[in-house]
């Protein structure tokens, strides 16, 4: 009977999980020192970066939209939390004052697109340019070199030999999958998604939860890009770029599909670490950068095609025909 | 049922761009009873809803409830004030449970972790279990709606609204044509219950028969219009289809019928799952053929699959006597063949784009002799059809979105004809164009009827289809039900059939 249960809670799972549970079990078999406890957590704590951005990519996705804009806002928040942490602020009010810079870009892209109903892929690639130039020039084009402890805790430091950031990182997860699975508020980003005019029919404020999406996914992006230059010790102005499409990649991996409306966060924290995984992998098995990438789209490919195929065959098995 | 007036409608009236939808409506609806609001397709009953549920805003009059005026901006205005609203179109989130769809929107809530409000799951599915015991189906409140069938769907889609606090008007837009027969008892015996508690239904519905058993009262409407108020009992079906068609036929349409050539297009045992079922026709060379059928019966999916556009599960096309299988609209232009689609602004035209691109559009060779565009067989082409089907533009150039409906549909005509088509489908070729095109319109049908064209004209309007038809066929539900000939023809035998009574008056 236990079995049975277990049984049924696997089968609910998404087959991503399965994906992830393979490609551990490969690097595990071939790779040397790949299974264990640092290792296990260095990936994680590379991933913690990916999976904080990748929320909130989420959430766009799953109203049918994108936002091109988070991985210049990472990299915008690193630029001024750096720059005011080398001032000589204290480490909160510099994260906050970072936090609150990407948030404007997160205001502007939820009031053109929400509000005004301008169109999504302009507003968010308008607004990328314009925060990786505020970068540039904020830090003049340099890397801010060398942060203090305090501030390189976040992002290097241990407790109970468990990475800050990891815990970081889970926190907020928890929170975002509490905000989409619980509230009001996360089952209208469902109901935008899957169809805006019954949104609208049914009385929501579709312009209110488009605006307040697009704020939470630049402010995810910031907690991203805070946690990255603690990781890292330097703000680098471009340090986010190419964050967006490993958080789409992480997104669509993890089963939300662009259309919106489905999937949801959880896929998204297992697609990104299985993008942090193959990496961390394919180094351990000795392949460089250039050729990992072709592998690890080849991957990417493979479990995709897996998901596609196991999803009409649950269809073929499941779905009510409608009678002529 | 008491006298008392709960909602009141006054003078309501709304324009769409280029048709005036709503002109001077009035309805007043009494606690407790079921309001039937008959109508055509496209007369309006739908957008009188949509306004009374804050979909769309009136451009003037005055709603009553309780005696009191109440302005209603929002569909949240409409549920706080009671007015619940069963769609036509299913609004229904596919990837969502069902108690998720039925309480979009006003999902109980409780104070949760940290303050926050979350939503309460617990008491959402009990009350929905709750909800659908009242109903009275047996469904999992879990399942996803897309892995519910046509029917179970349309009983959520009723249950969403019955699950409004303090409800007192129901809209109920057609919420049988899904239904199986036994469904039906159960949706009349649950709007008996809810009617006996005081809440006042508004019942859309073209079936007559239903009308006679659960109406008390109708209003009609037709082409926007208000015709009148009568009660159920005592008025017979035929002065209600009287008072719906009730035009007369003018000689608005003009038709020679000059007798029929040689077959060109013939149809055998035509079906698709779900859409239509052992559809047989043929038209001959110089005949106008008319399919009249209700929003669903299944027309539009007929002939899109004979333009290849959809695909059919079996059943034979013949042109010109040769069998073919059109698996793709490119080959039924190599056929000969032309569609002026029902919705002229996505599928018949490029709006965007200049009236001789368009024109030219199922015909490029012509304008791209060795891929390169000429401009100059471009504009001629154009400028001839514009005088040949005395299309008022001002010129060539001039962008399609900012031309009428009926010039628009000149301009679809004329990229069929450029092709040479010798069969041509059209799908409600005057919806939403005004009197004087649309009699310009029928003369060119005529005309293309006279020089040996085929043409297949789907029509809602029942008129149009007697007045230009050499023969008309009924659709029922994806059957053809009834044939007629055009001496033969009236329109209450033809709704008759179209509503599935049969031939029993």
């Amino acid at each position: 009977m236990i079995l049975y249960n277990i049984i049924r809670l696997l089968k609910k799972l998404p087959g991503i999980v399965y994906g992830l549970t393979i490609i551990i079990v490969f690097f595990s078999v071939t790779a040397n020192y790949f299974f264990t406890f640092v290792n296990m957590m260095n990936i994680l704590k590379h991933a913690s970066v990916l999976i904080m951005v990748s929320l909130g990519m989420t959430l766009a996705i799953l109203l049918g939209k994108i936002d091109m804009s988070v991985g210049s806002v990472m990299s915008l928040v690193g630029v001024v939390t750096g720059t005011f942490l080398h001032r000589g602020i204290p480490t909160l009010i510099a994260i906050c004052i970072g936090l609150a810079v990407g948030c404007i870009i997160g205001f502007v892209n939820g009031y053109l697109i929400g509000i005004k109903r301008f169109d999504y892929w302009i507003v968010t690639f308008a607004n990328m340019g314009i925060a990786q130039s505020l970068a540039l020039v904020i830090s003049n084009g340099y890397t801010i070199p060398g942060f203090d402890s305090s501030f390189r805790f976040l992002g290097d430091g241990q407790i109970y030999g468990v990475p800050v950031g990891i815990i970081i990182a889970f926190i907020i997860t928890l929170a975002i999958m509490n905000i989409t699975y619980n509230t009001k508020y996360g089952s209208n980003i469902y109901s935008v998604g899957g169809n805006e005019q019954v949104a609208r029919y049914s009385g929501i404020n579709t312009g209110d939860v488009i605006f307040k999406t697009y704020l939470l996914s630049s402010l995810l992006a910031g907690f991203a890009g805070v946690l990255l230059i603690s990781k890292v010790n330097s703000a680098s102005p471009i340090a986010g770029s190419g964050y967006e499409f490993d958080a789409i990649a992480a997104t669509l991996i993890g089963g939300t599909p662009f259309d919106g409306g489905k999937g949801g966060v959880f896929g998204t924290l297992i697609g990104a670490c299985i993008i942090a995984t193959l990496r961390n992998g394919l180094n351990m098995l000795g392949f460089t950068p250039p050729i990992q990438f072709t592998l690890i789209g080849f991957i990417i490919n493979l479990i995709i095609i897996f998901d596609v195929l196991n999803e009409k065959y649950k269809q073929r098995r499941g779905g009510v025909r409608n009678e002529a | 049922m008491s006298d008392q007036i709960i909602l009141q409608l006054k003078g309501i009236s709304k324009q769409f761009p280029g048709v005036k939808a709503l002109d001077n409506v009035d309805m007043d609806v009494k606690k407790g009873e079921v309001h039937v609001l008959l109508g055509e397709n496209g007369a309006g009953k739908s957008t009188l809803m949509k306004i009374l549920c804050g979909i769309y805003q009136k451009d003037s009059g005055s709603i009553f409830l309780d005696g009191k005026e109440v302005f209603i901006n929002s569909v949240k205005d409409a549920e706080n004030l009671g007015i619940g609203i069963i769609h036509q179109e299913f609004n229904l989130l596919p990837h969502r449970d069902v108690a998720q769809n039925i309480f979009l929107g006003k999902e109980p809530l409780k104070r949760g972790f940290l303050g926050m409000y979350t939503i309460d799951k617990k008491t959402m599915h009990s009350k929905c279990e709750e909800l659908l015991k009242t109903v009275g189906i047996d469904l999992d409140c879990h399942t996803l709606v897309k892995d519910l069938g046509i029917a179970q769907k349309q009983m959520v889609e009723i249950a969403k609204a019955l699950s409004l606090k303090n409800l007192k008007v129901l809209v109920m837009d057609e919420p049988t044509a899904t239904l199986t027969k036994g469904e039906i008892d159960n949706l009349f015996s649950l709007i008996r219950t809810y009617k006996n508690k005081g809440v006042s239904i508004i019942y859309i519905s073209h079936r007559m028969e239903e009308i006679q058993i659960i109406g008390d009262r109708v209003t009609v409407l037709r082409d926007g219009k208000y015709i009148g108020t009568v009660p159920v009992k005592g008025t017979p079906t035929s002065e209600l289809i009287g008072m719906m068609v009730g035009r007369k036929i003018t000689n608005l349409y003009k038709r020679d019928y000059n007798g029929a050539g040689p077959e060109v297009l013939r149809v055998e045992n035509l079906s698709s799952r779900g859409k239509f079922k052992d559809i047989s026709f043929k038209v001959h060379k110089g005949e106008i053929v008319g399919f009249y059928g209700l929003v669903g019966a299944g027309r539009t999916e007929v002939a899109k699959a004979i333009f290849g556009e959809d695909k059919y599960d079996s059943g034979e096309i013949y042109i010109n006597g040769k069998k073919v299988k059109c698996q793709s609209p490119c080959q039924s232009v190599n056929y000969k063949m032309g569609l002026l689609p029902e919705d002229r602004r996505d599928e018949g035209l490029i709006t965007k784009m200049m009236l001789k691109q368009n024109v030219v559009q199922a015909c490029l060779k012509k304008v791209f002799p060795n891929g390169i565009l000429n401009s100059n067989t471009e504009k001629e082409i154009a400028c001839q059809y514009i005088s040949k089907l005395n299309i008022v533009a001002p010129d060539e150039n001039v962008i399609v979105a900012s031309l009428s409906g009926g010039n628009q549909q000149k301009v679809v005509l004329a990229k069929w004809l450029l092709t040479d088509s010798q069969i041509l489908i059209f799908d409600e070729p005057t919806r939403g164009i005004d009197v004087g095109a649309k009699a310009e319109i029928y003369e060119l049908m005529n005309e293309l009827a006279r020089s040996g064209k085929a043409i297949m004209m789907i029509s809602s309007d029942l008129p149009e289809i007697i007045g230009l038809s050499d023969r008309i066929y009924v659709m029922y539900q994806g059957r053809i039900v009834a044939e007629f000939n055009h001496q033969n023809a009236s329109q209450e035998q033809i709704v008759n059939f179209a509503i599935g009574r049969g031939n029993d008056l």
